[in-house]
């Protein structure tokens, strides 16, 4: 039973405040836009390419950086090595960059003048104005949230266990799959969506490297400058309800995932 | 079988400094020390998880100090038994024999044995998270055991487990041992190396201060800190001195006790143990070389019956029975006597 002292009061006030504030514009949005208007921007094939290309391109490019960046999360919680610290800190560097800097740094990158570019154009692509452009620029702004997701994932399973396949004969890597993977895997998830949402919602970064084909974000801001706020409502609720499903369907889908107890570690010595 | 020489590895500002253990085939070999003494670290070396800085490893005439974890064949059980929590009893014994690419059924049917060996064939298709402390040891004992390692190396294994379930392992790592594995257990348990090993070392700041069958160990400890280990809880700090040529001790607080022992420092430590002294509830009428009148301060229930504080001058921790408390009728301010034989006190270099 809560008591109702002052301070308890004083607490429950400002949390209120907070999460008004977050509310407030999301709810004034979705009043502001009728029926109507809502369900012709949903049958609007511009808006539904964009929200599918938003969705399938941050999917994507989640996917393929996990490849990587789940192991160099490993290496951050296990190992000591050189220059450690300096590595967490160009790691976690695109959270505090401004995104369209991000932007400009990774449309160098894959212009023609630079080395990216230059080696996709050998091979005839052209990684502007293209998926895989935006897919990159997704990447370069999320990957923090799942590298240390993960990171703090693996730092959580006692290292006792991974000891203990060892002496049971298991090489390195089955340790890593068979152990220190499936022990981690909540927070490898957690960074995955946390990862995938937010590259879905990145615009400064992507706007910059590619306008066309559009993601939804651009899209939003594309119809808010040609033709005001009252157009782009109707694209951002529709987008606000679709990544919000994605969202909670990804999270319903992780924390269903049997709850696995890791007890803390046991003194060592 | 096992032989460690000259093994030394620093960890942080801790160091192993030049452990030297032999240990012949069939051993059962405890090593006793507190926590932070270096046990643990010293398991770790000769399972392979760690190298040490210098020294060798030989097991069965062979150097592995260089050798690979997965080559050494040496099982060990952690202090808190590291059962895979995402995987059932099952999975968890097979582990092994997977990494050894074993046929499924071949797996099964090795599986099923050594679970029945160690009674927990009916927890087989469980999970571990609700399994209780001893079935977990159980799982851990068979996951290790499922690989006939020739040497097994058991870290604290009673230490969470509750007193009535300390026999049913004590028996199962008996058991074990008869059958000629030869064991390697660390504990700061002196009752669990008494009730256990054929030989016993007493580790300390990274050195292992005393080693021998732990009867022998237990009765002369060779320093203070062996005389902890071994439970004493008696300690003096006296002057030894020679008078009408019996051997004497003279505490701080003026008590004089009699002591058989022929070679002693000029100042030092006198130990007793506490099962080694007698409590009367009068003046006892026979002639005792050491009797000395006290006041009872305390009374603990302890393991084996009682524990009794008596301050006669010198603070007397006292063990006796349950049924000699209730026959004597002792409660705090009481008044007693205590009395223990010569041979009783055993002299110490160093101080309290």
């Amino acid at each position: 039973m809560v008591k109702y002292s002052p301070f308890n009061w004083i607490i429950l006030i400002l949390s209120s405040l907070v999460l008004l504030f977050i509310l407030a514009p999301l709810a004034g949005m979705l009043l502001d836009t009728t029926g109507k208007e809502f369900f012709e921007t949903v049958k609007d094939k511009e808006v539904q390419q964009s929200i599918w290309l938003t969705l399938w391109i941050s999917f994507a490019a989640t996917f393929l950086f996990a490849i990587g960046s789940v192991p160099l999360a490993w290496l951050l919680a296990r190992k000591t090595f050189p220059l450690k610290n300096i590595v967490q800190g160009i790691i976690d560097l695109p959270i505090v960059l401004p995104h369209t800097a991000a932007g400009i740094a990774i449309l160098g990158f894959i212009s023609r003048d630079g080395f990216l570019g230059k080696t996709a154009d050998l091979l005839g692509l052209t990684l502007i104005n293209n998926p895989a452009g935006i897919a990159m620029a997704m990447a370069f702004v999320s990957l923090p949230f799942l590298i240390n997701s993960a990171r703090d994932g693996f730092a959580a399973v006692p290292e006792r266990l991974e000891k203990a396949a060892l002496t049971l004969g298991a090489g390195r890597s089955r340790v890593f799959f068979t152990i220190s993977l499936p022990l981690a895997w909540r927070s490898i998830i957690t960074g995955f969506i946390m990862m995938f949402a937010r590259g879905m919602s990145e615009f400064g970064a992507v706007v910059i490297v590619a306008y066309h084909p559009m993601i939804a974000p651009v899209l939003i801001y594309e119809r808010f400058s040609s033709f005001g706020l009252k157009y782009a409502r109707p694209a951002s609720v529709l987008f606000i309800i679709v990544a919000l499903a994605v969202f909670i369907i990804l999270r319903f889908i992780s924390i269903r995932k049997k709850e696995i107890h890791i007890s803390p570690d046991a003194e060592t010595y | 079988m096992l032989k460690l020489i000259n093994i030394s590895k620093k960890l942080g500002n801790f160091a192993l400094n030049d452990i030297n253990i032999d240990i012949p085939d069939g051993e059962y070999y405890v090593l006793l020390g507190r926590s932070g003494s270096g046990k643990t670290q010293l398991l770790e070396l000769i399972a392979g998880l760690n190298d040490p800085d210098s020294g060798e490893i030989w097991l069965d005439n062979e150097n592995v100090t260089k050798k690979k974890i997965q080559e050494r064949n040496v099982g060990l059980v952690f202090q808190d038994y590291a059962v895979f929590p995402n995987m059932t009893v099952f999975g968890n014994i097979a582990y092994s024999l997977h990494s050894r690419k074993t046929g499924k059924k071949v797996i099964s049917g090795k599986v099923i044995q050594v679970a029945e060996e160690m009674n927990i064939a009916h927890l087989l298709n469980r999970y571990t998270q609700n399994l209780s402390c001893g079935e977990l040891q159980r799982v851990a004992l068979a996951r290790t055991l499922i690989k006939s390692p020739r040497l097994l190396l058991l870290d604290e294994p009673m230490a969470s487990i509750d007193a009535s379930l300390k026999d049913d392992i004590k028996r199962t790592l008996r058991h074990l041992n008869r059958k000629g594995l030869t064991i390697v257990h660390v504990t700061h348990d002196y009752r669990e190396a008494l009730s256990l090993c054929n030989r016993v070392g007493v580790i300390h700041n990274g050195h292992i201060i005393q080693e021998g069958p732990p009867s022998v160990v237990f009765s002369r400890p060779v320093n203070k800190f062996v005389a902890r280990y071994a439970g004493i809880k008696n300690f003096f700090r006296v002057k030894f001195f020679s008078e009408a040529g019996r051997f004497k001790a003279k505490c701080d607080g003026n008590l004089v006790f009699a002591i058989s022992e022929d070679s002693y420092p000029s100042e030092g430590l006198m130990i007793l143990r506490s099962d080694g002294i007698k409590l009367h509830r009068s003046e006892p009428l026979q002639d005792f070389d050491n009797c000395f009148k006290g006041i009872v301060t305390e009374i603990i229930p302890s393991e084996y019956g009682m524990e009794i504080i008596v301050n006669a001058g010198e603070v007397f921790y006292v063990d006796i029975s349950v049924s000699d408390f209730k026959l004597l009728q002792i409660s705090e301010l009481s008044e007693v006597w205590i009395t223990f034989p010569p041979e009783s006190g055993i002299a110490l270099p160093g101080s309290v």
